[in-house]
């Protein structure tokens, strides 16, 4: 059985919000310690 | 770090999958995201910027308000370490199957295995005995939490670098050995599928509320006391997006552990998901040791990284309960790091012992079910009613943007004292309701209820009184 489309769209937008945003205020992080 | 490893417990594994499901699959994440951005972070955030603007305990940081307040900081300190004493419990049986794992001794009779093991009696009436096993790993775990904690902070430090990738990595593999499996694309099908029309369900976006709440270590005082921690030029504001996504990324891939494990499960034994236990210990200690069991190679090697994973995970949570009140007794009375812990985690040794009875699961249900419900939704409240109406919270946020790059503006005060504690009481009212109507316990005595739901709470309100007029021996300008 393959994922359903609908599943397949959630589980990109889950994983683009949790885990993009959480490298994009890591990377700040990092940067503000770089500073 | 330390927060993060606070944040992410037990119940990232075994709680927030099984609510994704229950609440409209994939469609549950919109108000999951919501409630993260709208309560989850900005009350994070306050209590980073608690702990970091008062650098002390919450009994010391609620005294800054105003004396009169310091109960609260107080009750903030007592509620984790109620929940410790049933948390540290729950560890031990990890501890006891990670190395029951080893040989996969529940073989395929997880349920009674899991029965036996407890030395259930079947209600809560019946004490019964207290349970060997069980007893060993418990004074194991409380010595973990010692050794981690009379040192203070320099030694939290030195363990949460391990205890916090490693679980991460083990749960990384255990999701990929489990998308490997047959089966495991209709485990994730019924986690992902969404359900757009359950979005219009009020109770969809209380559970999401709820999930937050009691997923990032909100109203326990945990957060205050590791920001007061913090170097002087900490970003708070920061910190509070890094926890808040860590914690919730961590959710959503243990959801593709236990999912795709639960559908290969299903497949491989010809049953539906219906008739399996999704959430709390029965996924942990019988749905998912019986798909181990059928695993078809190196299933002892899963089994061990399995409980190794939500050993790790829930020792940061246990330990992070216990140092609110050990650095407020030890701050409050001048008491010794080691001695305030001593304390603290021997104190905790013995009220655990009721819950490693053969009934002590149902009066863990029972503690845990008022203390979480009612016990941390009230304290948030009150965090948001002391802070925000009785505080000028836009101090507050100026503290927080000084050391911050993303600036806060005053929708952060609006959160703060209205649409926050605005959802608080709604959850409250609606689970009072809800139990009154509908009670979670009817075969249970009143007394009963009373005694492990309602007096617990009682004792430490009114113990925190008492702990409030109580003179401590360090009466400087602050406290």
């Amino acid at each position: 059985m393959s994922l359903p489309l609908s599943a397949i769209v959630m589980l990109i937008f889950g994983a683009v919000v949790l885990y993009g945003g959480l490298a994009y205020f890591l990377f700040r992080a990092y940067r503000g310690r770089e500073k | 770090m330390a927060a993060i490893g606070s944040a992410v417990g037990l119940g990232n594994v075994w709680r927030f999958p099984y609510v994704c499901y229950n609440n409209g699959g994939g469609a549950f994440l919109i108000p999951f995201f919501v409630a993260i951005f709208s309560a989850g972070i900005p009350l994070l955030i306050l209590e980073f910027s608690v702990g970091h603007w008062s650098q002390g305990t919450p009994p010391k940081a609620f005294k800054k308000v105003s004396k009169k307040f310091e109960w609260t900081g107080w009750l903030t300190v007592l509620i984790p370490f109620i929940v410790a004493t049933y948390y540290v419990v729950v560890m031990a049986w990890c501890f006891s199957y990670m190395i029951y794992s080893f040989d996969l001794r529940w073989g395929l009779q997880a349920e009674s295995f899991f029965s036996s093991f407890l030395g259930d009696t079947g209600t809560p009436l019946i004490i019964g005995g207290i349970s060997l096993p069980i007893l060993l790993g418990l004074v194991a775990v409380w010595v973990s939490i010692f050794l981690i904690l009379y040192k203070g902070v320099k030694r939290i430090g030195k363990v949460v670098a391990l205890t916090v990738p490693i679980p991460t990595i083990l749960l990384i593999i255990l999701a990929i050995r489990g998308l490997t499996l047959p089966g495991a694309m209709e485990g994730i099908a019924y986690y992902l599928t969404p359900d757009f029309s359950k979005l219009g369900d009020v109770n969809v976006w209380l559970a999401a509320y709820a999930q937050v709440f009691f997923s990032f270590s909100l109203a326990q005082g945990i957060m205050i006391t590791y920001a007061s921690f913090l170097k002087k030029k900490s970003d708070l504001t920061n910190n509070a997006f890094i926890v808040a996504l860590a914690d919730a990324g961590t959710a959503f891939l243990a959801g593709f552990a236990v999912f795709s494990v639960v559908g290969y499960l299903t497949v491989s034994q010809g049953i539906g998901i219906d008739a399996l236990t999704m959430a709390g210990p029965g996924l942990t200690f019988i749905t998912y040791p019986t798909a181990v069991s059928l695993l078809p190679f190196a299933a002892s090697i899963f089994g061990i990284f399995f409980f190794i994973a939500l050993l790790t995970f829930g020792i940061d949570s246990a330990f992070s309960m216990i140092e609110p009140i050990s650095a407020s007794v030890n701050y409050k009375w001048k008491i010794s790091k080691a001695k305030a812990t001593a304390i603290m985690c021997i104190l905790g040794f013995f009220f655990s012992l009721i819950f490693t009875t053969g009934g002590g699961i149902y009066l863990l249900e029972i503690l845990d079910h008022f203390v979480t419900n009612f016990g941390l939704v009230s304290i948030g409240l009150l965090e948001c009613l002391i802070f925000g109406w009785l505080y000028r919270i836009y101090r507050l946020r100026e503290h927080a943007n000084e050391t911050s790059d993303i600036m806060l503006g005053r929708w952060w005060d609006i959160l703060i004292k209205y649409i926050i504690p605005l959802i608080l009481i709604f959850l409250l009212i609606f689970t009072i309701i809800q139990n009154v109507t509908n009670n979670p316990y009817p075969n249970y005595p009143p007394w009963l209820i009373v005694l492990m739901g309602i007096a617990p709470l009682l004792i430490i309100t009114g113990l925190s009184l008492v702990l409030m007029k109580i003179k401590g021996n360090r009466e400087d300008a602050e406290t």
